[in-house]
């Protein structure tokens, strides 16, 4: 490839997710879309159209009556992706799934069955879980620390991707002459014994075109930070300023090449929300639209609570100094640290504190196609991003960025005109991890499985 | 409507237990365990045809040993959802293991594809039977028998609890009010079991057909009470009228025993039938398709039910050899049956493991009035309701749909066309009720 060009991720959130209250009143919002596979399938394609690399569908295992309209009720990420994969032809397909929960054997299989479902289309946003309800539904008594499970996740991927190399990429030779199926000697057993699992295998899936799906890793703690860092292909994070995101950007770089990685292989990815107007002005009163939508006190609240594990914040006085909590274990505890230590800094009390944090900034990517295109492409060059998972609100929303404001990153040569590659890992620019069996093979020094 | 049989179509891609010489045929094609093209295109032959549901048969333990489908097969929710994209009306059934899955992942995954299917879902609940899927789950042991199946109900019901978290008017979508949902009706279960604690609520919300069907196939005292329970398709494996006709009426009576309608559960011996022009021909083919693989693997694959044990040490003619790891739990019961009958006889291991591949003429081979006949026969006598139709190649699939249904859809015994959208529309079983409106009402 010539030119470095900006990775597009859809990010498809229904009926409205965290904080988006208001989506499902939109008239071109059904009422069931996050449950709707033609609802997906339709953005997929509009992304695909406008040769988005990925869609990306984000998830969690736990709800109460006060979780947002999309958690409630929505698909499950591999079984919703499988049905993309026969009804598109280019877009990647990543999934969120949870090392806490998951058990690393399942997770190699379902992926490795997408991704060659899909011809080599997969991705798996690794998660640990924020929810510390999740442990109800899975039959633990606590939600694991925050560490604890980080050291999980680091293992879990470890696993699977070894499982994902049971096979080399000629194990099959399918000669119907010789009578050979299998070459047995390039079938791999895995008999990890480590601290978190157990796992024999081998796994019952060859590889597909694209060698292993790719690892997305999301998680702005130190830990989350150092696993990406280790295991990431493409961090997907929220940095809501340019400095922020080049600090950010240049930290994750500098801990893969400390690790012994090419920093060109860990792809910085953040979600972001676009809103793009006729004018500039335009656009911002279109933002203040939305953000008026979306606010709702008592469901700002409510949802508040979740990052406190679902903590009720209605047993305080609104008004009164914001209270003292119990210790929450959640993927949320940078977040809800740095709450505290804002109210406490600043005297807030629960109601401001609570109208502070759900009230969105101004947005950066605010403007006409113009403005927007300028500014995504100032954070490109900058060097504060390798690319954006655009927040997908609704449908006519989606186009005026993909027939606006894409355009004129397209005449810069910033994004692309066509796919360049038919699997993920090619259009995001990453190599085909080779078998590391055959690279023993290759290269017999005592690498070890 | 007078009772009616119902189809299933499993898919066996390069070959299934004992088909070791299926991938060498022209007709197919060497990589379709892996092709989802192969899947879409063999469900799509099945709703041409109207039958009822599209089975996925599944296991998560492999070895060099294992058939050729097994080596290297998709996963069986991930291609059905592929399947449901692609196809309208045929049910999908999929397998999982109740023993080494979470109940809160297997009833989510299941909503899911029943959403996005629109109500075509069906899971095949097994409780796995290779030992070693306890290494690829990080447990030094297979659960034993009692506890395979004391998992299994406990996780289907908790699987259909979570199922009804939602009523099926939780859902306002009221925008004047904004209204999203009743919250009132949603439903966290709380279960705490001997095998499983579950918070809930599922996060998916129920489907045309409420909840997904379940099938079910294990023979042992414990699996016929587990199939009693909570079975409303069984796939058997029966070889006779009687043997069928035994098991269906134990099954039914024992659901009769614990208050189920002995009729919302359906029978479906697999079987794969052999047409030709007359009977005589169709033996011929039946008998010139028994072509077994060379003996080495079949000794290999005998291994399975005894947990991949290597008979490959012993001396073939000598008296089957003692086999002590068989003594020290019950999950061992098929294998022991076999040494029983192998000691019992004086069978030596050659001599056992022929027995045990060897060729079965079956039932449902002949012209298609005798395979129809057949099929009515045994439908008549209440030993099926219907078959899975065990079948791999194009030509032996159409030769039954396009000659001998016709037989059965002039008797007035098979649909012309689907009916009804749903997998539970198409074998006439009822919605659930869902569990908290009934008690509400």
């Amino acid at each position: 490839m010539t030119q470095r060009q900006i990775k597009f991720g859809a990010v498809p959130t229904g009926v409205g997710g965290p904080g988006a209250h208001g989506v499902w009143l939109e008239p071109e919002i059904p009422g069931d879309a996050s449950v709707d596979i033609q609802w997906y399938i339709a953005i997929a394609r509009q992304a695909e159209a406008a040769k988005f690399d990925h869609i990306f569908i984000v998830d969690s295992q736990f709800i109460t009556p006060d979780s947002p309209p999309h958690y409630l009720n929505r698909l499950e990420p591999l079984t919703l992706l499988s049905a993309l994969a026969v009804t598109t032809e280019h877009i990647g397909l990543v999934a969120t799934l949870s090392t806490t929960y998951h058990a690393p054997f399942s997770v190699a299989r379902r992926f490795a069955s997408l991704d060659l479902i899909s011809k080599g289309r997969a991705g798996w946003n690794v998660v640990t879980t924020g929810d510390e309800g999740t442990a109800g539904n899975f039959g633990l008594e606590a939600h694991p620390e925050h560490p604890d499970r980080y050291a999980r996740a680091l293992e879990h991927v470890r696993v699977v991707q070894a499982l994902w190399d049971s096979y080399e990429d000629d194990a099959f030779p399918r000669d119907r002459e010789a009578g050979v199926f299998l070459d047995p000697s390039k079938l791999h057993k895995l008999n990890h014994e480590g601290t978190y699992f157990s796992v024999t295998g081998p796994l019952n899936l060859q590889r597909s075109p694209q060698g292993q799906p790719v690892i997305f890793q999301a998680g702005d703690s130190e830990w989350g930070r150092d696993l990406g860092a280790e295991i990431g292909d493409a961090i997907f994070t929220h940095q809501p300023t340019l400095e922020g995101a080049k600090a950010f950007y240049s930290e994750i770089k500098t801990r893969a090449i400390d690790k012994g990685r090419d920093p060109d292989q860990v792809l910085i990815v953040p979600g972001v929300s676009v809103v793009v107007g006729d004018t500039d002005e335009h656009a911002r009163e279109l933002e203040a639209e939305i953000n008026r939508k979306n606010t709702d006190f008592g469901r700002s609240l409510a949802q508040f609570g979740r990052i406190f594990g679902w903590h009720d914040f209605s047993q305080y006085d609104l008004d009164a100094p914001f209270p003292e909590l119990p210790g929450t274990n959640g993927s949320f505890k940078t977040q809800g640290d740095s709450i505290v230590a804002l109210a406490r800094d600043n005297g807030l009390s629960l109601r401001e504190t609570v109208t502070r944090v759900t009230t969105p900034a101004p947005g950066v990517f605010v403007g006409s196609a113009q403005t927007v295109a300028d500014t995504l492409a100032l954070w490109f060059t900058e060097r504060a991003v390798d690319g954006f998972n655009i927040h997908v609100r609704t449908p006519s929303e989606f186009a005026r960025f993909t027939d606006e404001v894409l355009p004129i990153l397209r005449a810069r040569g910033l994004a692309r005109e066509e796919y360049e590659a038919t699997t993920l890992r090619g259009n995001l620019g990453l190599e085909i991890p080779q078998n590391r069996h055959t690279a023993a093979r290759l290269e017999p020094v005592g690498v070890s499985v | 409507m007078t009772r009616q049989l119902h189809f299933g179509l499993a898919y066996h891609g390069v070959g299934g237990p004992g088909q070791y010489e299926l991938w060498k045929n022209p007709e197919i094609e060497p990589d379709a365990g892996v092709r989802i093209e192969k899947y879409i295109e063999w469900a799509q032959l099945g709703e041409a045809a109207a039958l009822d549901f599209f089975f996925i048969a599944d296991s998560t333990f492999i070895t060099p040993d294992s058939p050729p489908h097994y080596l290297n097969r998709l996963e069986p929710l991930t291609l059905l959802s592929a399947v449901a994209a692609t196809t309208k009306r045929i049910g999908l059934v999929g397998t999982v293991s109740s023993s080494y899955n979470a109940p809160f992942n297997t009833a989510r995954r299941f909503a899911s594809l029943d959403q996005i299917s629109r109500g075509r879902a069906g899971w095949n609940v097994v409780a796995t039977g290779d030992p070693g899927t306890a290494s690829n789950y990080g447990r030094e042991r297979h659960f034993n028998h009692e506890e395979r199946y004391g998992r299994a109900l406990e996780h289907v019901t908790v699987a259909q609890q979570l199922w009804d978290s939602y009523e099926d008017d939780a859902f306002e979508y009221d925008v004047p009010n904004d209204r999203f949902f009743d919250r009132d009706k949603q439903h966290a279960i709380d279960h705490h079991g001997e095998h499983f604690s579950v918070g809930g609520a599922l996060n998916v919300s129920r489907s045309p057909q409420g909840q997904p069907v379940i099938f079910q196939a294990g023979d042992s005292a414990e699996g016929r009470d587990f199939g009693a329970a909570v079975g409303e398709g069984f796939f058997t494996l029966a070889a006779t009228l009687e043997q069928a006709l035994a098991y269906a009426t134990d099954l039914r009576e024992r659901a009769a025993t614990i208050g189920r309608d002995p009729s919302t559960l359906l029978f479906f011996p697999g079987i794969s039938p052999v047409i030709a022009d007359d009977d005589e021909a169709a033996r011929a083919i039946e008998r010139s398709r028994y072509k077994p693989a060379d003996f080495d693997k079949r000794l290999g694959e005998f291994g399975r039910a005894f947990g991949w044990h290597d008979f490959r040490q012993y001396d073939l003619d000598a008296p089957f050899p003692e086999l002590p790891h068989l003594d020290d739990s019950n999950q061992w019961r098929g294998a022991r049956a076999i040494v029983q009958q192998a000691k019992a006889t004086g069978a030596t291991l050659r001599e056992t493991v022929e027995l045990a591949s060897g060729f079965r003429p079956s039932a449902f081979v002949g012209s298609p009035a005798t395979v129809a006949d057949e099929i009515e026969r045994w439908f008549v006598a209440g030993a099926l309701d219907g078959a899975i139709l065990l079948l791999n190649l194009p030509s032996e699939l159409s030769a039954f749909t396009e000659r001998v249904l016709p037989l059965l859809r002039e008797r007035g015994l098979f649909r012309e066309q689907y009916e009804s959208t749903t997998l539970r529309g198409h074998l006439g079983l009822p919605v659930p009720a869902n569990r908290y409106t009934s008690v509400a009402v």
